[in-house]
């Protein structure tokens, strides 16, 4: 199996069991039974039924995840088998108001509004690259570092192709993510509540 | 230094070499350097020909959307999709090879099926589509087709399978990434192009939300590493574009937006880079895709619906000053000699010509069959 589909596939289960594990609000279970319940998941998730597994499925719907999603699914995994909150309140407020930001520039235009596309810059364009840069700076400055953490991670992805995507846009933001972000900032009672704990 | 002097400036230097591998790529990435040469036929004088016939077809109830190209040992390999219907979950892609000497296609065989795609792609795939062929640059056959795994066309996405043996086998799939919503929405109809530097220019367009078309570029390994609009908006689509040198070329697009129905051009004098906005022609187009090629030495042909409203006839145009003025210089479908067919719609036209100079044209016919039409360069010039 090429390695791309094997970091697809990954990527797609990780997104099924955070959803499994925040749907089942695994972290009110005892410890022993929340590593038992993820183990059967990710079974369930990643183990073939017919010709294909649920990851695959899930793949076919999404196509490969965005770094973003990732990060954002790993921490919500962490945090119901640990019960520790890896992305705090202000980084994540931070990174939704970014995302939504790059949305709104990205799928309309992408979408063929206009003859601009901004999806096409994500090949390869020294304005995009700059654009991006000045961003995660200005991350850095005011140490958000959650977010420089997820450029950084996505700008290695891209570097050595982990998915089917040679386009950087793809490894920085997916819809999901976006409507997570959208929903999050309109109604945010009705996302994740975050649990007590805080990230040091 | 503290934990969090280390994560202050662990995560700076971390952010320069990633940013530092980013430009490099960027900065070290090789221009498309314009189209690549186009192949030119021998053409010798001979008497007129023009021949049609229907390709075989011994299992599917309803095929549509042939392609073909020229394959060693003097043949054509055509490949369309076919099913109990359009869009039916049977719908395969089939294969055919015809003999230029002897004038006939091989029995049809399977080459991509609907189980084989979602087995290889690793993802769920639920039909198949369009289907269209050509070469890279170290001369492999490259079949790009259409699949979808959720809803309908406007749910497409792009595959690709290289076979090094004119078409016997075929590499596993690989999946095109064209769009950043959820990759869904690209679908090809336009023949493949080289680009001076070897990578591939595929035409393709999206049908989500918007109808229009891009001009994707593909590297060696078949990966989108660019792409250009060609138009935007809600009205046009299936590009097909004709390079003319390294520099000029023309695109026609089917039209789908608002009265008069006509054919949609576009043109690049920079290999690519910009194209101007989509004008009209004075070409009808009823919502339905053409074909077009430059023969060599000129002239430029279009196969086109020559109707507003249906498919019920499919004509050929020449034209001698590359696309500002046509001519229609004959009807394949649609006089009142041509044998119809049970159902009038005579579409997706593909046109090529081959080494020798003569000229291809595939269609559906009828949404039953795939039809072969083949004349020569004295027949065109009978019809001036």
């Amino acid at each position: 199996m090429p390695a791309n589909a094997i970091f697809g596939l990954l990527g797609c289960g990780l997104l099924s069991l955070a959803a499994a594990a925040t749907l089942i609000r695994l972290r009110r279970l005892p410890v022993r039974a929340r590593y038992a319940v993820m183990l059967a998941a990710a079974l369930a998730v990643f183990v073939p039924i017919g010709d294909l597994s649920v990851a695959a499925y899930v793949r076919g719907v999404t196509g490969d995840l965005s770094m973003a999603t990732l990060v954002l699914a790993g921490a919500a995994c962490i945090a119901q088998l640990g019960g520790k909150t890896l992305i705090g309140r202000r980084d994540l407020r931070a990174l939704c108001w970014l995302w939504l930001s790059a949305a709104v520039l990205l799928y309309p235009f992408a979408l063929g509004w206009t003859p601009f596309d901004p999806y096409s810059q994500g090949y390869g364009s020294i304005e995009f690259l700059t654009a991006l840069l000045c961003v995660t700076l200005a991350a850095w400055w005011a140490r958000l570092y959650v977010i420089v953490f997820i450029v950084i991670v996505a700008a290695l992805a891209y570097l050595v192709g982990a998915f089917e995507s040679r386009n950087l846009w793809d490894y920085l933001i997916d819809p999901l993510v976006s409507v997570y972000a959208l929903v999050r900032l309109m109604a945010p009672g009705i996302v994740l509540r975050q649990p007590a704990s805080q990230s040091p | 230094m503290t934990q969090a002097g280390w994560l202050r400036w662990g995560s700076l230097v971390a952010l320069a070499l990633a940013f530092a591998g980013l430009y490099v790529r960027v900065l070290t990435a090789p221009s498309p350097g314009g189209f690549a040469p186009q192949q030119t036929s021998r053409v010798a004088s001979s008497a007129p020909l023009y021949e049609a016939q229907l390709l075989p077809n011994s299992t599917a109830a309803s095929v549509h959307s042939a392609t073909a190209a020229e394959i060693s040992g003097g043949r054509l390999r055509a490949f369309w999709y076919g099913g109990s219907r359009e869009g039916a979950s049977d719908v395969a892609i089939y294969t055919s090879v015809y003999s230029l000497r002897q004038k006939d296609w091989s029995p049809e065989r399977v080459v991509v099926t609907r189980e084989f795609a979602q087995r290889d792609l690793r993802r769920y795939v639920r039909k198949l589509g369009n289907p269209v062929v050509g070469r890279d640059s170290k001369g492999r056959l490259c079949l790009y087709f259409v699949s979808v795994s959720v809803g309908g066309w406007a749910g497409s996405a792009v595959n690709l399978m290289v076979s090094e043996d004119e078409g016997e086998t075929w590499s596993p799939p690989r999946r095109l990434i064209a769009s950043p919503f959820f990759n869904i929405s690209t679908l090809v109809k336009g023949a493949p192009l080289q680009f001076s530097d070897g990578t591939i220019a595929l035409p393709v367009y999206h049908e989500l939300l918007g109808k229009f078309g891009e001009l994707l570029r593909l590297d060696a390994e078949g990966h989108a590493i660019g792409k250009t609009r060609l138009s935007w908006g809600q009205s046009s689509l299936q590009p097909v574009i004709v390079p003319r040198s390294d520099k000029e070329a023309v695109g026609f697009m089917r039209y789908a937006g608002d009265r008069p129905n006509r054919i949609l051009i576009v043109r690049t004098e920079d290999g690519g880079v910009h194209w101007s906005p989509p004008v009209k022609t004075a070409l009808p187009n009823p919502n339905a895709a053409i074909g077009s090629v430059l023969l060599s030495g000129g002239p430029l042909l279009l196969v086109f619906n020559d109707a507003e409203e249906n498919r019920e006839d499919l004509s050929l145009a020449l034209s001698k000053d590359f696309g500002n003025t046509w001519r229609v210089v004959h009807k394949f479908e649609g006089d009142s000699r041509s044998t119809q067919a049970p159902v009038p719609e005579y579409s997706y036209p593909w046109i090529m010509q081959d080494r020798a100079g003569d000229v291809h044209v595939l269609y559906t016919w009828g949404r039953s069959r795939i039809k072969h039409v083949r004349f020569n360069r004295a027949w065109l010039e009978s019809r001036r």
